[in-house]
């Protein structure tokens, strides 16, 4: 056992020495992710997530609206408003809202399309004079103008999705007006804005915050975990990444079996009083230890740079079993299938990088529901394919009973890989 | 008892036939050479006596154990010295030497010890925290060498330990190998260069296609051929059958020729027991017979000639 040892500390410390192979196992993952790191955000923002500010140039022409009855600390966000479309224009120019637009006020529509026009703008809104009036009307119909830069699809997307959130809740509160003044036969504003503040003292001032009142994220059917907008989009690749090198690793470290063949290193370590059992073990448990180095090396450093909420420490200790058995027991089983290293160039770029892609197909299209069914399923072809399923779940909160599941799976893969592995090991060097 | 007793060992590469039935017996403290040309079968047979190969029929005994029943047995006793370096290019020496000794058993403060002792018998103390891949040729030959020492061991193969080396450091390897002899170790050493069998050896094994063709003491060996000097002319060519005839006469009244042939290639082989004697009447009977030599070849017997008696060619053909 002790030799074992010695042999796999040996392997070890060969791997760390080569600059190429520490690369593949910590520089590279990190590398990527951190590409996505400055992609979508920046250190100094803790985990926030920016995106270039909207341009958006908005006209109010509603100026004698009549007044709004509710009070402030009845508006989500507290804000003041004297009227239905200055509160429009309030919200749009909120602090909350700071990070995503960037308001200027034009006097008439007219120069606020032409900002447009001239890209001054990507967006003009245009609030018509009769908006409150016609939004307090149980027959009138309050219309606010969209102008936008044809060009452009983001950032009018987002204008266009913030400005229906509001009016759909505004459209609520018209609705549930309308109802009361039919049931009650009231005619005057001043029921109205009893109205107005009921329902906003019940329903939407209870949520302070006003970005989360007008975009509320939710994932189908999985228990929501509150992390940072980045960290949720940096998780799943820094996890693709992680398991695509570490299968990477494990190939690339059971080649030392074969490299050794050809160095004459092997051959002279048959000549040792050392059994072949023991020397194959060793070589066995340095592809093993150096994967485990690399995940719990990533894992923490992907913690500590880039903020991903790996999960429950357990769960992610079971899928990190599963990982670093079936990334080992897969590169042994490569190397196996090998005459010799010449053969292992060619034969683990397309092997890895096949079925590499294959399992991280679940990554790539975790956006698009409409894919998410077939795909998922043709990810778990492949061994990486169970181990993003099970880091993604770890991210998501998943139970640990559930990732246990992929875990066994994982090691049912590891099983059969090693044992074909080491009994083609075994016949070729007795 | 032997060292080492090889009985019959035969094995097959396919249809090649590398190693086909080799016997010969090794006495303790004795060097011991194979000689014979690239092929012939000796590091077959070495990675056989080393049990890195399963001989397909025959046996060995090392200090009396059998590399078919008991290899762990053998190789605890044995230290190898692979033709090709085989050391971990990427680790120090010390830390290639640690390495290797562990592999062999040793631990602590005798690994350390022996580790340091080591080094300075291959005089490389001072480059001992250097990667070896940073060494010359003739150093990682060295330590190649040193590996195999490391638990002092009863018996050594060293397998063409000097191929591709500068002369200093082969001469150092050379030296290096009479000193193990004078420790008591017991030395199978493989070549193909005659001039180090001849160097080195107590006795002399010399292979050829997978056979031994001949084995004995370097002088034994030498008197196969005999103790004459060969000397192979060759002339300008004769008007006829009966001129050769006469200068053939000539040359074996010559004294000191003991023998006169004429090969098939017309060139003229003869034996002679002192050749820079002899060839000064051989030019003066050619002269005579009107014949001119235009060259000659000159053998004193050693075992290039032994080979060259026994298969025809040449060693290094």
């Amino acid at each position: 056992m002790l030799k074992a040892i010695d042999i796999a500390l040996k392997d070890m410390t060969r791997s760390m020495r080569s600059l190429i192979a520490v690369a593949f196992m910590f520089g590279i993952p990190l590398l990527v992710t951190g590409m996505f790191y400055l992609m979508f955000g920046s250190a100094s923002n803790q985990g926030g997530f920016n995106l270039p500010r909207i341009k958006l140039v908005v006209a109010n022409l509603d100026k004698d609206a009549p007044r709004l009855q509710a009070g402030a600390k009845n508006i989500p966000g507290g804000i003041k408003a004297h009227s239905m479309s200055d509160l429009v224009v309030k919200v749009l120019q909120s602090d909350e809202m700071a990070d995503l637009l960037e308001v200027s006020l034009a006097p008439d529509a007219a120069s606020a399309r032409a900002a447009v026009d001239r890209q001054q703008a990507q967006v003009a809104v245009v609030i018509p004079v009769d908006f409150s009036r016609q939004f307090a009307d149980p027959y009138g119909q309050a219309v606010i103008e969209f102008y936008q830069d044809p060009t452009l699809i983001l950032g009018p997307g987002i204008v266009k999705s913030i400005l229906n959130q509001f009016m759909d809740g505004l459209s609520g509160v018209k609705i549930a007006v309308d109802v009361a003044m039919d049931q009650l036969e009231a005619q005057d504003y001043a029921l109205v804005g009893q109205v107005v503040q009921l329902f906003m003292d019940t329903s939407v001032t209870q949520r302070q915050d006003l970005a989360a009142t007008l975009l509320d994220e939710r994932l189908p059917d999985k228990p929501q975990k509150s992390t940072g907008s980045l960290a949720s989009i940096l998780g799943p690749i820094m996890g693709g990444m992680m398991i695509f090198y570490a299968f990477y690793t494990g190939t690339a470290s059971a080649e030392s079996i074969l490299r050794e063949e050809e160095e004459g290193t092997l051959p002279r370590l048959f000549t040792t009083p050392t059994p072949q059992s023991t020397i194959l073990s060793g070589k066995f448990l340095a592809v093993f230890l150096t994967v485990l180095v690399q995940i719990i090396v990533l894992l923490i450093a992907g913690r500590l740079v880039f903020r991903v909420d790996w999960g429950d420490l357990v769960s992610v200790a079971w899928v990190v079993v599963g990982i670093v058995f079936s990334a080992s027991s897969f590169g042994i089983f490569v190397n196996s299938m090998l005459k010799n290293t010449k053969q292992g160039g060619v034969v683990f770029g397309g092997v890895l990088t096949f079925t590499g892609m294959i399992g991280m197909i679940r990554i790539f299209t975790m956006n698009a529901p409409g894919a998410s069914g077939l795909v998922n399923t043709v990810s778990l072809l492949v061994p990486q394919g169970w181990a993003i399923w099970g880091i993604l779940q770890t991210m998501n909160g998943v139970a640990g009973t559930q990732v246990l599941l992929n875990t066994l799976v994982m090691l049912a893969w590891s099983a059969a890989f090693f044992i074909v592995g080491v009994w083609r090991f075994n016949r070729r060097y007795t | 008892m032997d060292a080492i007793e090889v009985q019959d060992l035969r094995k097959a590469f396919g249809d090649i036939q590398a190693v086909n039935g080799v016997s010969f017996n090794v006495s303790q403290g004795e060097i011991f050479s194979l000689l014979g040309p690239n092929g012939a079968g000796k590091t077959t047979t070495i990675s056989m006596l080393c049990c890195l190969l399963r001989p397909d029929a025959g046996d060995a005994l090392v200090m009396g154990h059998s590399i078919r029943k008991d290899p762990n047995g053998v190789k605890a006793l044995l230290g190898v010295v692979p033709q090709d370096i085989a050391l971990y290019e990427d680790l120090t020496a010390r830390e290639n030497l640690t390495f290797w000794g562990k592999m062999y058993g040793l631990r602590g403060a005798a690994l350390k010890a022996r580790v340091n002792e080591v080094l300075e018998v291959i005089g490389l103390s001072e480059r001992a925290n250097d990667r070896v891949s940073k060494f010359s040729g003739g150093m990682k030959r060295r330590v190649n060498i040193a590996v195999a020492l490391l638990h002092k061991p009863k018996v050594i193969y060293m397998d063409e330990p000097t191929v591709g080396i500068d002369p200093q450091s082969r001469r150092n390897i050379l030296d290096n190998v009479v000193e193990l002899k004078n420790q008591g170790m017991t030395v199978l050493y493989t070549t193909h260069y005659m001039e180090e069998a001849q160097e080195l050896s107590d006795h002399i094994a010399i292979m050829d296609h997978g056979e031994m063709i001949a084995c004995g003491k370097h002088a034994e060996l030498v008197r196969i051929v005999g103790q004459m000097d060969r000397i192979t002319l060759t002339i300008s060519i004769l008007a006829a059958d009966s001129d050769r005839e006469r200068l053939l006469q000539a040359w074996s009244r010559v004294e000191g020729v003991q023998q006169v042939t004429a090969q098939e290639d017309g060139m003229i082989v003869l034996l002679a027991d002192d050749s820079h004697r002899v060839l000064p009447p051989i030019f003066e009977a050619a002269s005579t017979n009107g014949v001119r030599i235009t060259g000659v070849d000159i053998q004193e017997p050693n075992l290039e000639s032994v080979f060259l008696h026994l298969t025809g060619r040449a060693l290094r053909d």
